[in-house]
């Protein structure tokens, strides 16, 4: 809309509001949502996409005119991928910003830990990007919410391909040393092991680390054939061009976890990663109207293409706008429970929120990278690759 | 009244000899009490706005504040610069957590429990530590910190690199009356009393002989075997109390927070204190708490307009060195004794 | 016996040669460090802040078009009168004093934080990567190893010896082992000691720097990266003895091999806590380390 519409669209609602302010109960004051996400650190990039799906939504909900009526307000701040640094943001957040909804954590840690000072505050949280299961598991909370696909739900897809395209696999583990490494290598060796391929070894390296040549001679030692790997952002950018650098990349098949190798640090690794394959909720190329449609306005808004990341941030402003609008309210018992058992439509088609444990439903896909892109080689089901409900909270 | 000089020469006072130190003990126990009155200034402003963030700051600052005090008794007493402090800071965070998360949540054996541990480690630091001097003693209390900094943050069972998070709000029994953690101006006073009782007992312990002793030791370590004492076992002995301040102060850290971190025993940490300290005014137990109430809020309000207020406390920190080594509370109170000389030569 | 000697081939050689193109690396920065402290008595804990700022000079440089070559003699060039200027305005003025081994400890930490501090708000947080100016790798020993790291060893090697024939066999390392062992004496011989300070001390920094640009294609260049490294390098130096150049280059290496080693069985993340582990045993039993004093030994 030109400027002058603007300014008429603005006069009109200030007028509304001050009349309102007399005659009935609700100013149309702007529902504000914090958004807590990596601005800077090894993860940036991931918080790149996070900031650019959420705001893609929040101005397509809030040019067709809000939620109930509401403009949508976004709040910053950066998590650092960091819990000691994400829980007083939240905190800030939540009782001096007075936000309604908080989502964006990126590290599972960072979730877990904000989701605690969720809780305390009475207010809502989801994440777009945390892989860890736990979050949606043993130490769910009923004060969080998952959008994205688990650790668990990306490795039933991957596993399956694995023992089918390497039927003698000799596994090394290599993740970060961190909440979501730590987890999403266990649910991928757990699922792996099921289907028959043996472990050789495991380490953990610190994350945002520098120099990967000190882990490379337990991995020589162990002789595998398969590497999985859940390192993201910088770190995978340095392993696998290091290991380029040292040889390591001859016969050896690298799978990982959905978020190690994307669009943001593809360029910096060009054919060291060619033949990466990954178990995975979103792809660019999924043939659904709702993601041609998304992946057109996101490439024009950005000039970059969305990777997960960018279109489950972009799912989860209509998660909430959907639940508020079922709850007729931003009263966070009454939007608990309309996001209880919630679907709605997403660029990956239509996700169901899964009551018991508040993760969502979602098919999975096998992709594996080709000259540059990802391409498609198979896709498990939504309701197969769930897996079972372990939340016993709530 | 005469002079207190002319009073040590020769006949019985009728009133205790005032030494010059003594005079200097009172001046800081001067500061202190206008510590606790600026504190409740503070408490009846924030409350009456109805504040949270600022009393949980104002909390954190006093809780830093303690584990600076631990610094400044080994540094300002006893000529013990120790590198890694953030050591017994540390440990007596997690020791609490890992108490309030997994055994019960009670104030008190968390504290409890906090002393005997930071006891124990602090006798063994204190054993490898103190036969080593100067810059030597320095630089192995800033090996012991970063052996365990990894050391914990390798531990998965402690929370690894995310630490332990989900520490319960809880509530502290005093008997008449009980004190919930979550009450942010509660646990701000409930600190305040902590942190006090940890200043005036420490200052106690220095008038007493062990404590004049160990300002001997300071000021010529050699000399005092001759004397007829073991300059050992009191260095070590000073050590685990400034362990144990540190450790306890720590403890009230997951109370206020909820979690705890490695940061936490990072060099970072241990630096912080030093910075405190040395702003505060060095040798003056009280000098660390002004020290960290001025850093927190130097951090806050430049924090506000640029994310880079290392730079300027680092500054502030290097002119400080160079230039005011006293500190605030160490200039101001060499200006208030040479006023009150001055006003009793008048008399 | 065909099994162990592939071991020894495909998994300790490539461990132990990675270990020296590391151990190199650590050297350089501990001989700044120990020369410093052999010399002036000073504890510099801005070491790795000049080692950083000597990386991010690089990168500074050859962002504006400057080859890596050219670059690698600049840096240096130019730390060193950064250093001598660091010597003359800070350390100086607290160097007179009684308390001036905890003073010019404390004061070089505040520097530490304020230069760490101004990186990050000239550079970013971000790591900035640097392209390795000699790509691609050779078979030794019949494994494969990126020809940068090879490189590094060598050209560490030349410097490391550069360095023991400039203080062992020159007359400007004679004055400055001269003025660590007796100031008074060199003075009054003509020596012009506080000249010496600075210069010695502008030295140690260059040694920093060059480090800094050298590492920066393995190890990227970010504002944190002195607080990484000085840990390892203050540990070698107090194994290998306070102002022991050879104590630093045994020490150096020998940790390093230490850590290569024993990451085949723990994880890599344990061999730094091992390292300051073993640095605390050596300060409880032998503080003075394994050799003496510059200027003593």
């Amino acid at each position: 809309m030109n400027s002058s519409q603007l300014f008429c669209r603005m006069l009109l609602t200030a007028l509304a509001a001050g009349f309102s302010g007399i005659a009935s109960a609700q100013p149309a004051e702007p529902i504000k949502i914090g958004v807590l996400t990596p601005l800077s650190g090894t993860y940036a990039s991931l918080g790149q996409q996070v900031r650019w799906g959420i705001e893609l939504a929040t101005k397509e909900i809030n040019d067709a005119g809000g939620i109930m009526g509401r403009k949508v307000e976004l709040l910053f701040e950066d998590e650092e991928a960091n819990p000691a640094v994400a829980t007083p943001k939240a905190e800030k957040l939540f009782q001096v910003s007075k936000v309604d909804f908080l989502t964006g954590t990126v590290s599972s840690a960072s979730t877990l830990a904000v989701g605690q000072v969720a809780e305390r505050n009475d207010r809502l949280m989801a994440t777009t990007v945390s892989f860890s299961d736990a979050i949606t598991g043993d130490k769910c909370s009923p004060n969080v919410f998952r959008v994205n696909a688990k650790a668990g739900q990306q490795s039933v897809a991957l596993a399956e391909w694995l023992s089918k395209a390497k039927p003698d696999a000799k596994v090394f583990y290599l993740g970060p040393d961190y909440e979501m490494g730590r987890s999403t290598v266990h649910a991928f060796k757990a699922a792996a092991e099921a289907k028959g391929a043996k472990t050789v070894g495991e380490v953990f390296a610190p994350l945002d680390n520098k120099d990967y040549s000190p882990f490379f001679g337990q991995i020589r030692a162990a002789r595998p054939n398969v590497m999985y790997t859940s390192v993201a952002g910088n770190d995978t950018v340095r392993l696998f061009n290091q290991m380029s650098e040292y040889g390591l990349l001859r016969n050896l098949t690298v799978v990982g976890a959905s978020g190690t190798v994307t669009s943001q640090n593809l360029g910096a690794m060009g054919k060291n990663a060619e033949g990466f394959t990954t178990g995975v909720g979103y792809s660019v190329d999924l043939d659904i109207p709702e993601n041609k449609k998304f992946v057109a306005a996101f490439e024009a808004a950005y000039k970059a293409a969305p990777d997960l990341y960018g279109a489950d941030s972009y799912g989860v402003m209509y998660f909430y706008k959907a639940a508020v609008e079922k709850a007729h309210s931003t009263d966070t018992a009454k939007v608990r429970a309309a996001m209880e058992g919630l679907a709605w439509m997403t660029p990956q088609g239509k996700k169901t929120m899964r009551a018991g444990d508040h993760q969502a439903v979602q098919d999975m896909y096998v992709t594996s990278l080709k000259d540059g892109r990802f391409k498609v080689l198979s896709k498990v089901d939504g309701a197969a690759a769930i897996g079972p409900d372990t939340c016993k909270r709530f | 009244m005469r002079d207190s000089t002319s009073a040590v020469l020769g006949a019985l006072p009728s009133r205790p000899v005032l030494q010059r130190e003594d005079v200097a003990r009172n001046v800081l126990r001067w500061f202190a009490y206008v510590f606790v009155a600026l504190a409740l200034l503070f408490a009846v402003i924030a409350q009456v706005h109805g504040d949270v963030f600022f009393f949980r700051l104002a909390t954190e600052a006093l809780i830093y504040g303690g584990f600076a005090m631990g610094v400044d008794l080994l540094l300002g007493y006893t000529g013990l610069l120790s590198l890694g402090h953030a050591l017994f800071f540390g440990l007596g965070a997690y020791t609490s957590a890992v108490v309030l998360k997994g055994l019960a949540p009670s104030f008190w054996l968390a504290l409890a429990v906090t002393l005997c541990v930071s006891t124990v480690v602090g006798a063994i630091a204190g054993i490898i530590a103190i036969r080593a001097r100067g810059v030597y003693f320095a630089l192995i209390t800033f090996g012991m910190a970063e052996v365990l900094a990894k050391a914990v943050f390798n531990t998965q069972e402690l929370g690894g690199s995310d630490g332990i998070i989900g520490v319960p709000v809880i509530k502290a029994n005093f008997l008449f009356f009980t004190v919930d953690t979550g009450n942010a101006a509660h646990f701000f006073f409930l600190v305040l009393a902590v942190i006090m009782v940890f200043y005036f007992a420490l200052e106690a312990l220095l008038r007493t002989p062990f404590g004049r002793l160990v300002v001997a030791i300071k000021a010529n370590e050699d000399r005092v075997p001759f004397l007829g004492f073991n300059a050992q076992r009191h260095k070590l002995g000073i050590f685990v109390i400034a362990a144990n301040v540190t450790a306890l102060s720590g403890a009230l850290y997951p109370m206020l927070r909820g979690f705890v971190s490695p940061e936490l025993l990072y060099f970072h940490s241990s630096g912080n204190a030093v910075i405190t300290v040395i702003l505060g005014g060095v040798g003056t137990l009280i000098g660390p708490l002004f020290g960290s109430v001025i850093l927190t809020g130097l951090k806050s309000i430049i924090g506000s307009y640029t994310e880079h207020h290392l730079i300027v406390i680092g500054l502030l920190f290097m002119c400080s060195v160079m230039f005011f080594p006293k500190g605030i509370v160490g200039s101001l109170k060499g200006l208030v004794e040479s006023w009150l000389a001055r006003r009793k030569e008048q008399s | 016996m065909s099994g162990f000697i592939d071991t020894l081939q495909f998994v300790f050689a490539p461990q132990i040669i990675n270990g020296l193109s590391i151990g190199v690396a650590v050297v350089l920065m501990a001989l700044g460090l120990t020369i410093i402290f052999g010399l002036l008595d000073v504890i510099n804990m801005a070491h790795g802040e000049f080692y950083a700022l000597g990386a991010y000079v690089g990168v500074t440089l050859m962002a504006i078009g400057v080859n890596f070559w050219v670059v690698l003699l600049l840096v240096p060039l130019i730390m060193a009168p950064l250093g001598y200027m660091t010597e003359r305005l800070f350390i100086q003025r607290v160097f007179h004093q009684k308390d001036r081994h905890i003073l010019t400890l404390l004061l070089t930490f505040g520097l530490a934080i304020v230069l760490e501090d101004v990186y990050k708000l000239i550079y970013g947080p971000q790591a900035l990567s640097v392209k390795t100016p000699i790509g691609g790798g050779s078979e030794v020993l019949g494994v494969f190893f990126p020809n940068y790291r090879l490189f590094l060893m060598a050209i560490g090697a030349v410097i490391i010896v550069g360095v023991w024939l400039l203080v062992y066999r020159t007359s400007l390392g004679a004055m400055v082992r001269a003025a660590a062992f007796d100031k008074d004496m060199a003075s009054s011989l003509g020596v012009p000691v506080s000249h010496v300070y600075a210069g010695t001390f502008a030295f140690g920094v260059a040694l920093a720097g060059l480090a800094g640009v050298l590492l920066a294609p393995v190890y990227s260049v970010f504002p944190t990266m002195g607080k990484d490294f000085i840990l390892l390098a203050f540990s070698v130096v107090i194994v290998g003895g306070l102002g022991s150049i050879k104590g630093a280059l045994i020490a150096g290496l020998v940790l390093t091999q230490i850590q290569a080693i024993s990451s085949l069985y723990i994880s890599p993340s344990w061999t730094d806590p091992l390292v300051f582990a073993i640095m605390v045993a050596v300060l409880m039993i032998r503080p003075q380390g394994l050799f003496g004093r510059l200027g003593h030994a």
